[in-house]
């Protein structure tokens, strides 16, 4: 009786604070949004209410100017890109170390794991003169390498505790009936390990398309900015229109947003995954 | 297997979406006829502008075609040095004037403009010496240079029974007296912090230490930089910070813009380039020198700005070069200095007469005055940021004239 | 880990090939860059063709040079307290969070689940430009002057006692959700029985948290404390986003991923000429700190399971 009228009153307390701290998230977003929709002077006379007038300039102005579409395809490309290729070399790396025994292949995912600890933004000088002598350099194609690299790390430490967990009996089972190594790799693992798989992805989504240290010092051709990198243009140092730089922040923010939104669960799964393991 | 056809279906879209970019980038090649030459610059707010100077060119130069491409300010110096040794940096660009500039000349990024038709002869030496190597070779066309002044709504002036300043002690009372009014006197702010040093302290100091002789005698080391004259600077600074905006130490260049553009602030010390800003200005708005305290001379801080250079890789030499030697000549440079941004000014020798009635308002300025670069600029740009930050302490009160005075002379090598 | 050795399973060679494509991606664009970054910083000049071997003379610069010691203690300490920030509001506020949202009768959780994880889904650069504005007595002094909230009226970036701190809570407010997601879930792993066991006894909701619930999610704590060290080690966005890139006021929110990026990458405005061999000493101590500072806590959480 005492306990459950405890967790009553807790009930009210807890929500007080979830209630507060959501106030605190959702009204910058929602200065964020309506400020976008004013014109450069009215957000100073008019900071947090709806705007009186819609001005919907921002937004057209956005897309007709500053190569939007541009850099939104090239952030697209490079991310699907990227996380094929960890999705691919990860799952096949994992595949072998969870199933190799032995001193080498512990070395050698405590080798790959160590990547989670250390940032690779560190080595970027040294990256800049690599990507420079392979000729990639102002390319959306320097960027990918880098991101495989750094999402293999938490790929294969996701993926070899999953695959490790695949019933035993059933990978037996299909080497006895004569199949290769790679059949039952990618008729019976890769199936059982889909959940692990889309954690990986969602994991290194954020972080791949709101990536901006990379496109800052490895791209300057207009062509070739993505998302993130492009819209900074539009913060000149001279000159700035705020509503049209939140227009900018919207539209940069929207992508990953919905995404998020429809597929809240796995996302949050995907964070998770780190610290179930850990 | 759903793996595989997730894959399938991925691929297809990658294809999808990367064959309009490959043929977006190949349309562009086509047409070799036709000569395409990138322009790099630090002024993304000129695009509009540099497009049609660049379209002028066209009708003198009908196969070549000059893309105009700037890079956030910010970001230019690391992002044009990145071009620049992965070697896809632009074909002409904008150079920057003294060290920075050299800098690049060293490396051997920037060509050789020395001989280019035109060049010596059409300027004076002071408006090449910027762009002038310690052994005479030159590295750059110089083509635009920028003043500062004291942006003031006419209106409010008037409606205050306020005259325009003619000294430092009575600009101070002017603040004053708006102050008293509920007016705030200044937008100045020192968020983005170069902009208190290069368009004001570094404005005003020609009033206080005078022109290009005396700034010689700084760089060698016969005066000093905590004299008399400077702690006299700084202490305008300090005298100063309580007429800009309340909060000014989060307003940020825009901010400033956008309180003198609402009439929320009276005056505003800037340079000349955001002449344009104000065009549709809904008020009357002019110009002032920022006045010398009394005893002294007002000069102004006229500063080679921008200069145009050639990639030493370039691939079409031939073209950039006649690019550049056109803009050495009356027609190029008259046709350049119509086109160019509000607030720029053409350098070259011969009289231009520019349409722009607040450019010639900025322009009229400088007569009877001595003029002379950014203090720093020249051959002292180490002491740019420590003056930088001297500057914004002393205006907060952190430190005394004196003080602030100090502690840049003792950076002085 | 102690698993039969089974015959049918071949060793060693067979797999290497498996393992290659992810063995290239990461040691030539990983781990090699990083010990050459080690390597480099024992060099002087910008190119390899000026460059020039001083043995540690960019580290003795850097320390005994007035300038370039007074920046880097500067950026140190201020990395430190920025960590030190993120601790207390980030971690403790998503212990308290995931508290909450782990109890089972209350309503309206996965509501506050999507709100809290939102601003984690934004790029640093959006929230930092966004509390920028926010932030900003010009934008929106009159305002809240009229709604007699003036004491909020302050150049909150602008001043150099306030700026760090607002500039930390500003990336908070950012990653509040994945600290507060980890907990959650390591609380839900957190076997029925032991809670039973402690409510019979008679536990309040505090001993309850205190000395059940906290020892057994400590391994997660560890962890997020680690992502935590190391991802503020790195933090540039944020001060790139708010202030600018020299950590203006006065350098008061310069952090070891901005002074890296003025020192090795950009060069110091306006004349933008880097000191690679200077930026790779920066990047080695980094390095040395991120090692000592994990390794510890890593070997205590391990220990723990």
């Amino acid at each position: 009786m005492v306990i459950s009228l405890r967790r009553k009153n807790k009930h009210i307390g807890s929500h007080v604070v979830m209630c507060i701290w959501c106030l605190v998230v959702l009204f910058p977003i929602w200065v964020l949004l309506i400020n976008s929709f004013k014109t450069r002077l009215t957000i100073y006379t008019n900071p947090f209410w709806v705007p009186e007038k819609w001005n919907f300039g921002n937004y057209s102005t956005v897309f007709k100017d500053g190569n939007f579409l541009l850099y939104f395809k090239n952030s697209l490309v490079v991310v699907v890109l990227s996380l094929a290729l960890v999705l691919i070399v990860s799952s096949f790396a994992s595949f072998a170390l969870a199933n190799w025994k032995g001193k080498a292949s512990r070395r050698l995912y405590l080798f790959f794991i160590a990547g989670m600890m250390l940032p690779i933004k560190i080595a970027s000088i040294k990256l800049l003169e690599i990507m420079r002598a392979l000729g990639l350099l102002n390319t959306i194609w320097s960027l990918v390498p880098i991101y495989v690299a750094m999402g293999l790390p938490i790929g294969i430490f996701i993926l070899t505790e999953f695959i490790r967990e695949v019933p035993r009996d059933l990978t037996e089972a299909a080497i006895i009936d004569g199949s290769s190594y790679v059949r039952v790799f990618t008729t019976i693992t890769i199936p059982l390990t889909r959940p692990a798989l889309s954690t990986v992805a969602i994991y290194n989504l954020i972080p791949f398309w709101n990536d901006l240290w990379f496109p800052l010092i490895f791209i300057n051709d207009e062509k070739q900015k993505t998302l993130l990198l492009g819209v900074t243009r539009l913060f000149g140092q001279y000159q700035t229109d705020w509503s049209k730089v939140l227009a900018v922040l919207t539209l940069s923010a929207i992508p990953v947003l919905a995404l998020y939104l429809c597929m809240s669960k796995q996302f949050i799964q995907g964070v998770i995954a780190g610290a179930v393991k850990g | 297997m759903k793996k595989s056809s997730r894959f399938l279906i991925a691929s297809f879209v990658l294809t999808l979406l990367i064959i309009p970019c490959l043929v977006a980038q190949g349309t562009q090649e086509q047409g070799s006829q036709k000569v395409v030459l990138t322009m790099g610059s630090w002024r993304t707010d000129d695009v509009e502008q540099m497009g049609r100077l660049l379209t002028e060119y066209k009708k003198i130069a009908p196969n070549v075609e000059i893309q105009f491409q700037p890079t956030n300010p910010p970001d230019y110096n690391a992002t044009l040095r990145l071009q620049l040794d992965s070697k896809t940096g632009p074909d002409l660009m904008y150079a920057r004037s003294y060290a920075a500039g050299q800098e690049l000349f060293n490396a051997g990024y920037f060509a050789d403009c020395t001989d280019i038709p035109g060049l010596m002869q059409n300027f004076t030496s002071s408006n090449l010496a910027p762009w002038r190597m310690p052994n005479g070779k030159m590295f750059a066309v110089p083509f635009a240079a920028v003043s500062h002044a004291v942006y003031y709504n006419k209106d409010i002036f008037k409606a205050n029974g306020l005259a325009v300043p003619t000294t430092w002690e009575e600009f101070l009372a002017i603040c004053d007296k708006l102050q008293k009014k509920g007016i705030t006197p200044l937008a100045n702010g020192v968020a983005d912090e170069w902009d208190i040093l290069e368009c004001f302290f570094l404005g005003m100091l020609p009033d206080y230490v005078g022109g290009a002789s005396e700034r010689v005698k700084y760089e060698s080391g016969e005066k000093k930089l905590n004299d008399s004259s400077f702690v006299a600077a700084y202490q305008a600074m300090a005298d100063v910070a309580k007429y800009c905006p309340k909060g000014y130490e989060s307003v940020t260049y825009n901010d400033s813009q956008v309180l003198f553009n609402t009439q929320k602030a009276a005056m505003f010390i800037d340079g000349s380039w955001t002449a344009g800003v104000y065009a549709d200005a809904t008020f009357n708005w002019g110009v002032f020198a920022i006045p010398a305290p009394k005893g002294r001379k007002t000069a102004i801080c006229f500063h080679p700005d921008m200069a145009i250079t050639m990639n030493t890789t370039t691939k079409h030499p031939a073209e950039a070069k006649a690019f550049l030697a056109w803009l050495c000549t009356k027609e190029g440079a008259t046709t350049a200095s119509k086109n160019l941004p509000s607030g720029y000014f053409p350098m070259i020798n011969f009289e231009i007469k520019l349409d722009d009635v607040h450019a010639n308002e900025f322009l009229a300025l400088n007569s009877g005055k001595e003029t002379d670069a950014r203090f720093v600029w020249p051959a002292l740009m180490d002491l740019y940021s420590p003056m930088n930050q001297a500057v914004i302490k002393v205006m907060k009160g952190q430190l005394t004239a004196q003080q602030a005075a100090d502690s840049v002379a003792a950076l002085k090598k | 880990m102690s698993k039969k050795k089974n015959s049918i399973i071949p060793h060693g060679n067979y797999w290497i090939i498996y393992v290659l494509p992810a063995l290239l991606f990461y040691v030539v664009f990983m781990a090699w860059p990083l010990l050459d970054s080690l390597r480099l910083s024992l060099f002087t000049g910008n190119n390899i063709a000026t460059r020039k071997f001083i043995g540690f003379g960019n580290f003795v610069r850097l320390f005994t040079e007035e300038t370039s010691r007074a920046r880097y203690w500067g950026a140190f300490v201020h990395t430190w307290y920025f960590f030190f920030i993120h601790m207390l509001v980030q971690n403790c506020l998503g212990i308290l969070f995931a508290v909450i949202l782990t109890n089972a009768t209350m309503k309206g959780r996965q509501f506050y689940q999507t709100v809290i994880f939102i601003p984690t889904t934004f790029a640093v650069l959006v929230t930092g430009y966004l509390w920028k504005l926010l932030l900003n007595p010009v934008w929106c002094g009159d305002v809240l002057s009229k709604m007699h909230l003036s004491f909020l009226v302050r150049p909150w970036l602008g001043e150099s006692t306030t700026a760090l701190t607002c500039v930390a809570l500003i990336s908070c407010w950012q990653w509040m959700g994945i600290p507060t997601m980890m907990f959650v879930a390591a609380l839900r792993n957190i076997p029925e029985d032991c809670i039973e066991a402690a409510d019979i006894e008679g536990a309040n909701a505090w001993q309850l948290f205190a000395h059940v619930k906290l020892p057994m999610i400590l391994p997660v704590v560890g962890m997020i404390a680690i992502l935590t060290f190391v991802n503020n080690f790195n933090a540039f966005d944020v001060v790139f986003a708010t202030e600018n890139v020299n950590g203006a006021p006065s350098y008061s929110t310069d952090l070891i991923g901005t002074l890296f990026y003025r020192v090795g990458i950009a060069g110091q405005h306006p004349i933008g000429i880097p000191d690679t061999g200077m930026g790779a000493a920066i990047a080695t101590i980094t390095f040395i700190v991120l090692l000592l500072g994990v390794l510890p806590v890593l070997k205590a959480t391990q220990r723990e399971q």
